[in-house]
């Protein structure tokens, strides 16, 4: 690195030392009591007048989660967490099931306005007519505040509920496929989550329907010392068809604040889930205090022949990330695709990546992981590719890249792969480079200026994982990407 | 009464040792040699150097000649989980700046049941320069721990061909390099014994290469397993990892390597090419290729494959006039070959590669 380059770097990186969408809302609100125990869990329960059979669910969760450890097999180094001391239920106190939007608390109207959701869902937002559809789930804290399109939605037969409400408006169905992909004791944050979830989205679309518009939730955190568990179930019956998009952040704060989030899909026949996620929790600041700890199990579970589910993730956001968007490939010919871009700066610590488990014959998966570390950050592609005995003709390809900005940071590939077919073609590339002089200077001489080269070139290395995003989305990644590594590179 | 509780043994569950299969050791550790002789004239490759035979881990002085290497109490330690067991009297290589061994060492370890453990030490100084192949045959959990230490611009080159019946060899090597030093290593698995290779080779100084591969070949109900760890500590060293692996039968064979960059290792190269071919569909590969990396100016790239043998490459031996069987031969012998082409001495690559045509022929 040049001197002038360094420079550069430093002054943006002063520039850039802000999270945009750290700002905290004073908004009332109801918490459940600080800590954890069995009476936390029948509040929760009780809060939202579930059924019996949740209860003793979540209770069941509860006491396996005692007994678990917190894994520590990834690259990750996670501070102890003490679990009594956070909020495991809050909730703006306005009654969050409202029939207009109009009665929506004006404040929180006003955070989703700054957090700067793509135009047309804040119109959705707000309630105006004729703008581009996205059907929107708005999760505040722990409950979610807003769903819209209800209505349009129901006349093409898709429910689109926040799961509390599914709990109790059709318990047979989230009864029947709820931690059915996830089971509660697959691991610790997965027991935690059903033992103390407090919301979420469900969807189901019927048999041959292709889900009219993009379905999306925007999860907030925004009030202090507070977890928050949400648990998203979506079922595509036979021949079905959805995209999902998924967006979240969080006020800036000194102390830390756990996220443990369950996603759960299942895909039947022909069905094809489509699943994006734009992850943007506060960091934590350049020197690496506060910031989100961010431990999500994804799992999809194609059962169907010729289902599909794509996974496509941006991660931009947390001071720690570990999450495993995966698809249990159990259909005939079924189809798992994961794109991920993870970028890492100051001191955060990403430990991301895929499990492909093929057991259907014919089952094929892509896997394309792109991973931007700068700062004195660390980023870890950790997958699993497992072929099992009577899965034939299985096609796996993975290509992982590493880019490194900067000489403190760190860049790892773990990749496992387990075959136990010979018909299996299985396939894995990894490569780590940097931005070259070249390349920059290239880019430079043509007008850009240092930042705006690197954002060019970083956005053409992410390239083959966001032009997979929804157009909105991508837009917003695009930038995204731009301005978490700002300052990062001279 | 040794439960791998008592011997410290490592499980599944912890990280490392995920794929490996270590169930037999604690008889094994019971046991005792049976002693007997075993004819060990066919597994001398007769190169003209020093020669040892181990005989159950004790050293068969009326059979060997030792040359420069000293028999006796090494000062090797290590914490490992196996090779901790290494402890007492071993071998040691020491050559001073610019000699070299008379010729490749030669050393044959007979196991005749039961368990021995054994330490070793090579140790070059600037310039120096010695070739080591070891052969392990007969029966019963054979477990070694060898220190390498290269001066400055030593080269040492190291093969290893396990051949054992039936049992368990474990090898754990611990390698550093000093400026410009070369090591190159390659491990030919291809008896009826199950294998654990594990091995940490660090580039301390500017300029290292080395080189760790092999191929396992497993079948019935064996479990090869190959852990490697390269480790570039400084710049501009290189590194390569070819592993080949061929599973039959219900065999399982592993390959977990890595490569870790630190901080200031500006201008690494590392390649890892690891590949696996599965001949039947009760057999198991597991690949793991690894990079940790730390520095921005590298070039890293691992591939890794798993599959059977291409289709179109054996239609196309086929349309030339061979056997379907013959062909399937041909290539998996290439498959297996590539990894054994590093050896340096001629006699010793004809021997392995006669030792893995052994193996293919008994088994296809």
């Amino acid at each position: 690195m040049t001197d002038v380059r360094n420079r550069e770097a430093l002054d943006a990186a002063e520039k850039a030392s802000t999270y945009e969408w750290g700002f905290n809302s004073d908004i009332e609100q109801e918490f459940a009591p600080k800590g954890l125990n069995e009476d936390i869990v029948r509040f929760i329960s009780a809060k939202k007048n579930e059924p019996q059979w949740m209860l003793d669910w979540r209770l069941k969760a509860y006491r396996l989660w005692l007994t678990m450890e917190s894994p520590d097999w990834a690259k990750l180094n996670v501070p102890p967490i003490d679990y009594q001391d956070a909020y495991y239920y809050a909730a703006p106190k306005v009654k969050p099931m409202l029939d207009s939007l109009d009665e929506v608390d004006p404040e929180i109207l006003r955070v989703y306005e700054k957090l700067g959701i793509p135009i047309e869902e804040q119109k959705v937002l707000a309630g105006v007519e004729g703008s581009r559809k996205v059907a929107v789930d708005a999760v505040f804290d722990s409950v979610s505040v807003a769903t819209t399109f209800r209505a349009e939605l129901e006349r093409a037969g898709v429910i689109f509920r926040s799961i509390s409400e599914a709990v109790k408006e059709y318990p047979d169905l989230v009864r029947k496929w709820l931690g059915k992909v996830v089971p509660i004791q697959d691991n610790y944050f997965a027991a935690l989550n059903a033992a103390v979830f407090s919301d979420g989205t469900f969807v189901y679309i019927p048999e041959g329907v292709r889900c009219p518009m993009e379905l999306s939730t925007y999860f907030r955190i925004n009030a202090a010392n507070t977890g928050q568990f949400e648990r998203t179930l979506i079922v595509a019956d036979k021949g079905a068809y959805v995209s999902y998009l998924e967006g979240c952040t969080a006020p800036m704060r000194d102390e830390n604040q756990l996220h443990a989030a369950v996603v759960e899909l299942v895909a039947m026949d022909d069905a094809e889930i489509k699943y994006s996620t734009v992850q943007n929790w506060y960091p934590g600041n350049a020197e690496g205090l506060g910031g989100i700890y961010n431990f999500v199990t994804k799992r999809a579970l194609c059962s169907g022949r010729n289902s599909k589910v794509s996974w496509t993730q941006v991660e931009t956001g947390s001071a720690i990330t570990w999450k495993y968007p995966s698809c249990v490939l159990a259909g005939e010919n079924s189809v798992g695709e994961f794109y991920s871009v993870a970028v890492t700066n100051n001191r955060q610590q990403a430990d991301t990546g895929t499990k492909m488990i093929h057991l259907g014959k014919g089952s094929r998966s892509t896997i394309v992981s792109k991973g931007i570390s700068a700062g004195r950050s660390d980023n870890t592609y950790r997958g699993l590719v497992r072929v099992g005995p009577s899965a034939e003709n299985v096609r796996n390809h993975t290509q992982c890249d590493s880019l490194l900005l900067g000489a403190e940071c760190g860049a790892h590939t773990v990749p496992y792969i387990e075959v136990r077919n010979p018909s299996a073609q299985i396939e894995h590339e990894a490569t780590t480079s940097k931005i070259s002089d070249d390349q920059l200077f290239y880019a430079m001489q043509r007008g850009l200026n240092a930042e705006d080269a690197v954002a060019l070139i970083v956005n053409g290395f992410a390239k083959e994982v966001l032009q997979q995003l929804p157009m909105e989305f991508a837009v917003e990644a695009q930038k995204l990407l731009g301005i978490s590594l700002e300052g990062s590179v001279g | 009464m040794s439960s791998p509780a008592i011997l410290g043994l490592p499980s599944p569950r912890d990280e490392a040792w995920r794929w490996s299969d270590l169930s037999a050791l604690p008889a094994l550790a019971e046991a005792s040699p049976t002693g007997g002789v075993i004819d060990t004239s066919g597994f001398w490759l007769n190169l003209g150097g020093p020669r040892l035979l181990f005989v159950d881990g004790r050293l068969d002085a009326g059979l060997s000649d030792p040359g420069p290497i000293t028999c006796g109490a090494t000062g090797v330690a290590s914490a490992h989980a196996l090779a901790r067991l290494a402890t007492g009297d071993g071998w040691a290589l020491r050559l001073g700046a610019d000699h070299a061994a008379a010729g490749p060492v030669e050393i044959v370890h007979v196991a005749t049941g039961g368990a021995s453990h054994l330490p070793a030490l090579i140790e070059l100084a600037d310039d120096a320069q010695a070739s080591v192949v070891e052969t392990f045959v007969g029966d019963g959990w054979a477990n070694r721990l060898l220190s390498i230490r290269l001066g400055r611009s030593a080269r040492l080159m190291r093969s290893a061909r396990l051949l054992q019946a039936s049992g368990f060899v474990s090898l754990r090597d611990e390698a550093e390099l000093a400026e410009g030093a070369s090591l190159i290593a390659t491990v030919l698995g291809a008896g009826g014994q199950g294998t654990r290779i594990d091995a940490a080779v660090t580039l301390a100084a500017p300029g290292a290469f080395a080189e760790y591969g092999g191929a396992l070949l497993a079948r019935d109900d064996q479990r090869h397993d190959a852990a490697v760890a390269v480790r570039h500590a400084a710049p501009n060293g290189t590194s390569r990892q070819l592993w080949r692996a061929v599973a039959d039968d219900r065999a399982a064979a592993s390959i977990a390597a890595r490569v870790e960059v630190a901080r200031d290792a500006q201008k690494t190269d590392g390649e890892q090419s690891l590949r696996g071919l599965l001949l039947r569909r009760t057999a198991t590969i597991n690949l793991k290729p690894e990079l940790e990396i730390f520095a921005d100016d590298v070039k890293c790239a691992h591939g890794a494959t798993v599959g059977e043998l291409d289709a179109r490459a054996l239609f196309y031996l086929e349309s030339r006039g061979l056997p379907p069987a013959q062909a399937k031969a041909l290539l998996t012998r290439a498959f297996v070959a590539d990894a054994l082409g590093r050896i340096g001495e001629e006699a010793v690559r004809e021997a392995f590669a006669a030792d893995a045509e052994a193996w293919l022929e008994a088994t296809l």
